[in-house]
């Protein structure tokens, strides 16, 4: 993670990225049921009597995966630039000069993949391999080196 | 042998040892009659008992003695003899280790051990923990490496195809 070797800096494609999302997904689903399972056990303990499972509420669901997958992504990609999913793919997101994603941009980003993921599809055709967020924030997802 | 039966059974020896007998016979006598004179025989006698008191005395400190010098010497001699030696070379080239070891009750000995407690022993030795820890670990940086690359491929052949299909350059990237 110090020196950018051009071999070792290549920007990741569809395959690798796609696979990363998914398991971010994955994550951001997982964050949910659990946060959904800890209201549940609140509910009970306050109310053991009266207690039934809480309906989901559709716009209120949506909203917070949205806000959950928005605080994960920009948390990973600022702190150390790699989701679960990218760490699982061997994956980093950086700036386009700088090794790390700015709070700001990060949370810009993150916003943007939330609400407009097929940008994503973007990787296939450009020839850097950006996605549409890549280009609008200029940020690069690039193969992490490889502990040898 | 034949030569001692030969020596006993020779004149000369037998005529030797019929007069010493006769000498022995004849002293014995003397001696008896000598016992039986009045003032002079107990006196004598008591001459006599305190000789073989004090001849038995001096032969059992003597002996007692002698023992502990020959022991003396022969412990010290041995050990001499033994600093001369290489007992290992003598054993290894005078001894058959192999013949013995397969005599060797090694089932017996495997009955005396607590074969158990030995391999608890072991175990403790060996931290198993850390080797699981350790062959998981590599297993998963295998894994997830093993996962890296693929995707890797599987990006570098989409980008291929992508290429051809718009018809790039691949080089030109």
């Amino acid at each position: 993670m110090t020196s950018s070797e051009p071999d070792v800096e290549r920007a990741a494609g569809i395959i690798t990225r796609g696979l990363a999302a998914i398991v971010d997904l994955v994550v951001v689903l997982l964050i949910m049921s659990a946060l959904y399972g800890g209201l549940v056990l609140v509910r009970l303990v306050y109310s053991p009597t009266a207690f039934s499972l809480p309906s989901l509420n559709a716009v209120f669901s949506t909203v917070m995966t949205f806000a959950i997958a928005v605080l994960y992504l920009t948390a990973c990609w600022t702190v150390s630039g790699s989701t679960a999913g990218a760490v699982t793919m061997g994956l980093r997101v950086v700036g386009r000069r700088s090794p790390r994603v700015s709070p700001l941009v990060g949370l810009l980003r993150a916003i943007c993949c939330v609400l407009f993921p097929i940008g994503l599809l973007w990787v296939v055709v450009d020839r850097q391999r950006r996605s549409l967020q890549d280009i609008v924030f200029r940020t690069r997802v690039i193969y992490s080196k490889r502990a040898r | 042998m034949g030569t001692e039966v030969d020596l006993l059974k020779h004149p000369v020896v037998a005529a030797a040892v019929g007069t010493a007998a006769i000498a022995v016979g004849a002293a014995e006598a003397a001696y008896r009659v000598a016992e039986k004179v009045p003032v002079f025989g107990p006196l004598m006698r008591r001459g006599v008992v305190g000789l073989s008191e004090r001849g038995n005395q001096w032969v059992t400190q003597s002996a007692d003695q002698f023992k502990a010098l020959v022991a003396a010497v022969a412990v010290g001699l041995v050990d001499l003899v033994l600093d001369e030696m290489d007992l290992n070379a003598l054993v290894r080239e005078r001894v058959d280790i192999d013949a013995l070891a397969a005599d060797l009750d090694i089932d017996a000995v495997i009955n005396r051990v607590d074969l158990i407690a030995l391999a608890d022993k072991v175990i403790e030795g060996v931290d198993l923990p850390a080797i699981i820890r350790e062959s998981t670990n590599s297993m998963t940086a295998e894994v997830m490496t093993d996962v890296r690359t693929q995707g890797e491929r599987a990006d570098d052949a989409v980008a291929g195809i992508v290429n051809r299909m718009l018809g790039r350059d691949r080089d030109n990237r």
